[in-house]
């Protein structure tokens, strides 16, 4: 994909102007987080955004052919282990992108090792002034487009949260209605239930069309 | 192969101390708000013994293991104060909001209107 590509540019780009200069080749044995070492947090960040977006859009026509299949059910019990089922894809999502999963915790670290890499070259006087700013601005750009994609994970993390919350309301509501024997209404909350999914279903997918991993 | 079970379970636990390691019940969804959002100092939070990110912009969805997880509040002298027990169910959220002007601060369970008559409260997912 094009974001993978630009960032395996951008990091050999980088590497092959710093390995260029003749000192560089002292200084990096002594500064641990020099070149492409640096961008390796980044470019994990964006390896696994990109997995993301790639993995999600699955998983969101999942939750279409759920909502289909609830809509054409009028037996309660198959359509309240139908919506389990969509919860379990729901909660796979959440998953990924909850506080302390994989994604948050290589965003922060990416962040943190970018934020570092461009505080180091801002002191930097090895190189030329007009390379030294090329570089500075190459960084700040990769920070601001972390920065992006996290932003866009947090949202999607609200979204599906607030999916998961109500797919659990709605199944217990629907589990009450089952238990005082009033099947219809239940079977008409399911119906309204599709709707909302529906709708879920539709704004997830242009939030996730839309998150961009660094470098894309 | 009980022992092998529990030298993974204690290998995923050492390498992932805040992330679920999935165990056979599953994992479910906390998530944490604060009020009011916007507060300069926040008491640090624990889940068990798991200390917590600072919340941002006073929310955070985390995945745990289904079981019941105690959120603690860590006080001025660096005590753990327990604030509420949490139910964890399988690929379901517990929301429990922070009323942290309060002094110490106070769990509100959204799902468990009884959770006030409880020595801790106890939010149910």
């Amino acid at each position: 994909m094009n974001g993978l590509s630009s960032i395996r540019r951008a990091a050999g780009l980088m590497v092959l102007v710093v390995s260029a200069l003749p000192a560089f080749g002292v200084l990096a044995e002594t500064e641990p987080n020099t070149g492409a070492e640096s961008f390796a947090p980044v470019e994990e960040y964006a390896r696994k955004v990109e997995d993301f977006t790639k993995n999600a859009p699955n998983l969101n026509k999942k939750i279409e052919d759920s909502s289909k299949r609830i809509d054409s059910l009028d037996d309660v019990s198959k359509a309240r282990s139908e919506i389990e089922q969509l919860r379990g894809v729901v909660a796979d999502l959440l998953g990924r992108v909850s506080d302390n999963g994989d994604l948050v915790r290589l965003g922060a670290k990416a962040l943190d090792h970018s934020r570092r890499k461009l505080q180091a070259l801002e002191q930097d006087t090895r190189f030329k002034p007009d390379e030294t700013k090329f570089l500075i601005e190459q960084w700040r750009e990769l920070i601001r487009q972390t920065e992006r994609a996290a932003e866009d994970l947090d949202k999607a993390r609200r979204e599906f949260a607030e999916l998961l919350g109500m797919l659990q309301t709605r199944e217990d509501f629907i589990d009450e209605l089952v238990q005082i024997k009033r099947a219809a209404e239940a079977i008409k909350v399911i119906r309204q239930l599709t709707s909302e999914i529906r709708d879920a279903s539709e704004k997830l997918k242009e939030l996730i069309g839309g998150i961009k991993p660094p470098g894309a | 192969m009980r022992g092998f079970a529990r030298s993974l379970a204690g290998l995923c636990l050492a390498a992932f101390p805040l992330s679920a390691c999935g165990g056979k019940n599953g994992t479910g969804f906390i998530q944490i708000k604060t009020v009011p959002v916007a507060t300069v100092s926040q008491p640090p939070l624990y889940l068990d013994s798991d200390k917590l990110e600072p919340l941002k912009k006073g929310e955070a969805v985390v995945t745990r293991r289904v079981g019941v997880t105690k959120l603690q509040a860590e006080g001025a002298g660096g005590q753990l104060a327990v604030l509420c027990e949490i139910h964890v169910r399988k690929n379901r959220i517990t929301t429990v909001t922070i009323s942290i002007a309060e002094k110490p601060p106070r769990c509100q369970c959204r799902n468990n209107p009884d959770a006030a008559s409880r020595i801790p409260r106890t939010c149910l997912g």
